[in-house]
């Protein structure tokens, strides 16, 4: 270390004497003070905006037709990480090609909110919402069924897509019912 | 007969006055030193209670007061139970010779009364540093008789960092004496009158302004305040001595800390800053012929400097960080020490020097 000449030296034992730090301190607080800007939310009086890929609770989707766009392939419960998803898979009655989840369980009490699941779907049949205020009293509330999901996804996506045939009219060959495809002009 | 029970009514009155008084500003306190802190956080403080949160240490005081009172087990039950007692009874003990307003007397059944101070007893001062010692006493037995290493260690600490501040809070106080030659409050805040250049901060021949600094340094670290709050530091020790406090016993403890505040405010206001006369000779009020209502004037004025004090102190926390044990014993053995008992001889030779030309 250089050393320091005895101006410095005198210096910096006047700014001990007179706690000249000390006094930058609190004029910096008193300044906080004087120009009076929370940063604080109300919080349940007022929210924040989120933003839109704010990874909030799960949801499943329906098509606009009502429809449930899940097609029970299994890979939201192989994707993820803390086994919160289990997936009953069945048959359409009556339509071999085509396969739907008879039953569906979410155990959010396990759930990380990583939204591997949502990248693993196929065909976007989940979602993750912007409902965050989630806390009940009993932890068994959190053991969702497929129609309380279904429930969330929509309230929360009111407006919802068009069947993938519909949309893809080229493209889309995966549990698609080929009876009710629009027929392509000759 | 009717004479005793007569001033023991008015005396009882006038505590009942004080206390009531205190208490209310102790309520206060415990909002405003939230409301403060948060404001100079960028806070918002308590918003919930009440509009803007002014109910708040109401609902503080009621949830105190309905919970439950757990003795640790293996805890000394009798000093547990003593130590929140005789934490807070010297710190609101004190008040009884704090001047708040002008030392007029006035006749009242044939007794002379001081409306103003409850007790004027001529070793005020020393009565009042007698009293904050045996507050330690309530931090110690505290800290000792919760059976927990936590509370000890607050305790331990605070027994080592009383005794050193307290030093130093009496040695800034002799200058003081020696220039108002009494102990007793009344005649060292009456001594001060005529303006703020005969307060004894910037008085002639010895301005104790030294001595000021001095004695508010330590009356921080004497009433566990931050920066010197090692007693109670919440990040290595819980919560200190009262760790294992809850419900009333907690409260006691907390009201003896504000109180104490309030307590050394009020003296350093009596002491340095002229206690309740106005920094101008007179009053206006007297000035403009409202000569009997000249003693709100100095009541406000004796507040205004309390209230002071007490800003500062919320200052100082919202400022500084914990200082560390052994920075805390060097301040205050190699640097307050010194100054204060050079601040002694500076002023007692001035005092001789001036008596002998005055």
């Amino acid at each position: 270390m250089a050393q320091a000449t005895t101006s410095e030296r005198f210096i910096t034992w006047l700014k001990t004497m007179t706690f000249y730090e000390l006094l930058v301190g609190m004029k910096a607080t008193m300044s906080h003070l004087i120009h009076y800007k929370p940063i604080t939310l109300q919080y349940p009086h007022e929210k924040r905006t989120l933003p839109d890929n704010y990874r909030g609770m799960l949801a499943l989707l329906r098509y606009d037709d009502e429809t449930e766009k899940c097609v029970g392939c299994d890979l939201c419960e192989a994707a993820c990480p803390s086994r919160v998803i289990r997936v009953v898979s069945a048959e359409v009655p009556g339509e071999p090609t085509k396969r739907y989840s008879k039953e569906y369980y979410m155990d959010m009490t396990r759930c990380l909110f990583c939204g591997m699941c949502v990248e693993a779907c196929p065909v976007d049949a989940l979602a993750m919402t912007r409902e965050f205020e989630w806390a009940v009293f009993d932890k068994r509330d959190l053991q969702l069924n497929k129609q309380q999901l279904l429930a969330i996804g929509d309230r929360s996506f009111p407006v919802r897509e068009k069947r993938l045939e519909l949309q893809h009219q080229n493209v889309a060959f995966f549990n698609v019912a080929f009876t009710h495809m629009p027929q392509k002009p000759k | 007969m009717t004479e005793l029970s007569l001033r023991l009514a008015v005396s009882l009155a006038q505590i009942a006055a004080v206390m009531g008084i205190v208490m209310l500003t102790v309520m206060i306190l415990t909002l405003a030193e939230r409301k403060v802190l948060g404001w100079m956080q960028d806070r918002m403080g308590p918003m919930e209670v009440g509009p803007y949160g002014i109910l708040q240490p109401i609902a503080d005081g009621l949830k105190l007061f309905f919970k439950e009172d757990i003795v640790p087990a293996g805890a000394n039950k009798f000093m547990f139970s003593l130590a929140p007692i005789l934490a807070m009874v010297p710190a609101l003990i004190g008040f009884a010779v704090i001047p708040f307003g002008p030392s007029e007397t006035i006749e009242l059944f044939g007794m002379t009364i001081k409306p103003f101070v409850i007790s004027d007893i001529n070793i005020g001062v020393l009565y009042i540093l007698a009293f904050a010692s045996i507050g330690a006493y309530g931090i110690i037995l505290g800290g000792w008789a919760s059976n927990s290493k936590y509370s000890l260690l607050g305790g331990l600490r605070s027994a080592a960092q009383i005794i050193s501040y307290e030093l130093n809070v009496g040695l800034a106080i002799v200058g003081v004496l020696i220039m108002a030659g009494s102990l007793s409050l009344v005649k060292i805040t009456d001594a001060q009158a005529g303006g703020f250049w005969h307060w004894y901060v910037f008085a002639f021949p010895a301005p104790q302004i030294f001595a000021f600094v001095v004695y508010v340094i330590s009356a921080v670290a004497e009433t566990n305040r931050v920066p010197f709050d090692l007693p109670e530091a919440e990040s290595e020790l819980v919560a200190g001595f009262f760790t294992e406090y809850s419900g009333m016993r907690f409260a006691f403890f907390f009201i003896a800390e504000y109180a104490n505040m309030v307590l050394v405010s009020c003296v350093a206001a009596a002491l340095f800053l002229g206690g309740w006369n106005a920094p101008y000779p007179g009053t206006i009020l007297a000035h403009i012929g409202l000569e009997p209502f000249a003693w709100i004037e100095g009541v406000a004025w004796f507040t205004v400097k309390v209230y002071g004090f007490l800003f500062l102190f919320f200052w100082l926390r919202a400022t500084l960080p914990r200082l560390r044990y052994d920075q805390l014993m060097k301040f205050g053995w190699k640097v307050m020490l010194p100054i204060a008992l050079a601040n002694i001889v500076v002023t007692a030779i001035a005092m001789y020097i001036y008596n002998q030309f005055k």
